[in-house]
């Protein structure tokens, strides 16, 4: 297909083939770019030249990459085993398979270390050759009579050992920040009190999807960089979403030959265990349209920051932000400058990008045509819910409330009346000011305490009437209190929830 | 400015020791933190490079502990330069080199009081490091000749 803008003295062809640059690999002539430097050739020198000097662009991506893990078959033993249960370092394994074969879950945890080392620690131990303690146990059959075995091996023991990921390489994802009044320990990091902090995930203009968004190259059966060593894009990941620019990859490769340096296992306080990984997949540029998506830079890629501090599936949207900001170090949250910083790794994702366009410069690495693309109309649904959640507000009552100018035994005498342990300070419009159990007016009575004033607390524990029910009572727990008025955004009082409101709910459904 | 950590017993916490030297001496000392209570305290503080000699000397015949701050160990072969410290850091002593590389600045941690980061690493390379009675008059005497750590 030409088009006849093009026409000229010479006429040039204005596509290439996969084939045609495989044969420049193989003599030694592909021009192989990162997609940092494709981006930086064509801002010079325009979409024409950069398509008709490029044949690949490289991309990188270092991230924790929780849904990722590997398969390991680990051969008969004598007599042989069916394993039911399995550990390895003490880390739980699953056991999708027959007998041998086995599952190591990155985000599994250590039972003897949790949160310190799991799934992604064992795995880059095995890449680094270390030895490592495996223990079964099986209920025994006719055919697998054993019941239990403990053995020591290594990723040369093992007859397969391969990363099998199922959602690697986010498309790009949130920037999180948090409003709770403590500091929050989550899977996109630790969040400081009242949004003190932000952190974000991805490499923005070097993430492989965003450098072909509409998968023209990229498919089942695409021959990319992971963990250090060749693999492949088996399909879509899991959650792939291509119009929300959510596309994600499920990829394969094989473990033994990767290298730690691209595959390590981490620790996310308060959350547990992931592994970061390393992966970089080649864009084919086959035509001048491929040449000018693969020069997307940070400021046209766009994120939300989201409130991790709100425990619910959807998290409130706060605000877009380039990935040029996010890079910066500082985002804007109306008239707030936030400091901002990343989980993943951009200088990993730059070594992961020049190290794949080294292997494709030196005739290392070939580029395949992948056999399907990766859909494009597949949607992200939520949970299909049967049994209904409970929030605060579905068990809150109304609190009974006092001024602060009232006297201790007004207070005692409404206690009685209306059967609580709990009343609730508010001013003329409503709002918290404090609260005061039956226990504060027994010990004031006792004292010859008189106003209230002198007695109640001010520094109140809260709730929100959307908060699901556990989170409220982990806080009672967590601060060993009876009660949590619920507030709206304004401080206005809508209620209270007790402990014994949360037992008799729980009580009920069990 | 050299930075010292200044340790002092239960015997000695409630005299204003910092406040005498800065008048008698007409030094300006700087507190970056501070940690004390009736049991005693750890008092991060900057004196000037000139005047380091005088200020330790006249501190510890108050009984003051003087030691040159090791306040935070990060292993750079574990370190992948993530970021995952840097926006926490309320100093500002992580940030990103050119090269996208985690680099930290000692001369600006405040160290244990601190350790905002050492939690939030998910490779586990940052290590808060308490100060033991052994390194006193080592890390001293290289802090007096005006050496960095």
């Amino acid at each position: 297909m030409q088009r006849l803008g093009e026409l000229k003295l010479k006429p040039q062809k204005n596509t290439r083939t996969i084939e045609e640059i495989n044969a420049k690999i193989r003599k030694g002539d592909a021009q192989v770019l990162t997609a940092e430097e494709m981006k930086k050739l064509v801002e010079s020198s325009g979409v024409e030249v950069a398509f008709k000097e490029v044949d690949v662009v490289t991309t990188g991506t270092f991230g924790a990459m929780c849904s990722s893990g590997a398969v390991i078959n680990l051969g008969h033993s004598d007599p042989p085993i069916k394993i039911d249960k399995a550990w390895m370092n003490n880390v739980p394994i699953c056991h999708p398979g027959a007998a041998v074969d086995l599952y190591i879950g990155a985000t599994a945890m250590s039972e003897t270390q949790p949160y310190e080392y799991g799934g992604g620690h064992l795995i880059e131990d095995l890449v680094k050759g270390k030895e490592v303690e495996l223990r079964a146990t099986a209920y025994g059959t006719d055919c697998y009579p054993r019941n239990s075995i403990r053995t020591n091996l290594t990723k040369d023991d093992l007859n397969q050992f391969y990363l099998l990921n199922f959602r690697n390489g986010y498309q790009r994802y949130n920037c999180a920040v948090s409003s709770r009044d403590e500091t929050i320990y989550t899977y996109m990091g630790k969040l400081l009190p009242k949004m003190r902090n932000a952190t974000y995930s991805g490499a923005g203009e070097l993430n492989p999807l965003m450098n072909d968004p509409d998968y023209e190259t990229i498919g089942i059966g695409t021959r990319i960089f992971l963990g250090g060593t060749q693999g492949y894009i088996i399909g879509e990941g899991t959650q792939h979403e291509a119009k929300s620019q959510n596309g994600t990859l499920m990829v394969r490769g094989d473990a033994k030959k990767m290298s730690a340096e691209f595959l390590r296992g981490a620790s996310f306080t308060g959350y547990g265990t992931t592994l970061y990984v390393g992966l970089g997949v080649p864009i084919p540029i086959l035509n001048e349209g491929l040449a000018k998506k693969t020069a997307i830079r940070d400021e046209e890629i766009f994120t939300n920051v989201v409130d991790y501090g709100v425990p619910r599936r959807n998290r409130p949207k706060l605000a877009k932000v380039s990935y040029k900001e996010l890079k910066s170090g500082f985002i804007t949250l109306g008239d707030r400058k936030i400091r901002v910083s990343s989980l993943s790794s951009l200088k990993m994702a730059r070594h992961i990008a020049a190290t794949l366009k080294k292997w494709i410069e030196q005739g290392t690495f070939y580029l395949t045509t992948p056999v399907e693309q990766l859909p494009l109309d597949t949607a992200f649904k939520p949970m299909k819910q049967t049994e209904t959640t409970s929030f605060v507000k579905n068990v809150m009552q109304t609190a009974v409330t006092c001024k602060e100018t009232e006297e201790v035994r007004t207070i005692a005498e409404r206690i009685v009346s209306k059967s609580v342990n709990h009343i609730v300070a508010v001013d003329n419009s409503g709002k918290l000011i404090g609260i005061v159990t039956s226990w504060d007016v027994t010990r004031a009575m006792a004292q010859g305490k008189t106003q209230l004033a002198d007695i109640m607390t001010r520094r109140v524990f809260t709730a929100q009437p959307d908060e699901p029910l556990e989170i409220a009572s982990k806080r009672m727990a967590e601060h060993n209190i009876s009660a949590l008025p619920v507030i709206n955004d304004e401080k206005k009082v809508l209620g209270i929830v007790t402990s014994e409101d949360v037992a008799k709910l729980l009580g009920r459904r069990t | 400015m050299v930075r010292l950590l200044l340790r002092f017993s239960e015997e000695i916490v409630e005299q204003p020791i910092v406040a005498e030297l800065i008048l008698e001496f007409k030094v300006p000392i700087n507190i970056i933190t501070a940690l004390v209570n009736s049991k005693g305290g750890e008092v991060l503080a900057e004196v000037p490079q000139e005047s380091v000699d005088k200020i330790v000397k006249a501190l510890r015949k108050r009984g003051v502990k003087v030691s040159l701050p090791k306040l935070i160990e990060v292993d750079t072969e574990k370190c992948i330069s993530c970021g995952s410290c840097v926006a926490l850091c309320p100093v500002e002593a992580i940030a990103f080199d050119k090269d996208a590389t985690v680099v930290f600045s000692k001369e600006k941690c405040v160290g244990s009081t601190c350790s905002a980061c050492v939690d939030a690493c998910p490779v586990r390379a940052i290590k808060s490091v308490k100060q033991t009675n052994h390194e006193f008059s080592y890390a001293v005497a290289k802090g007096a000749s005006g050496k960095k750590q």
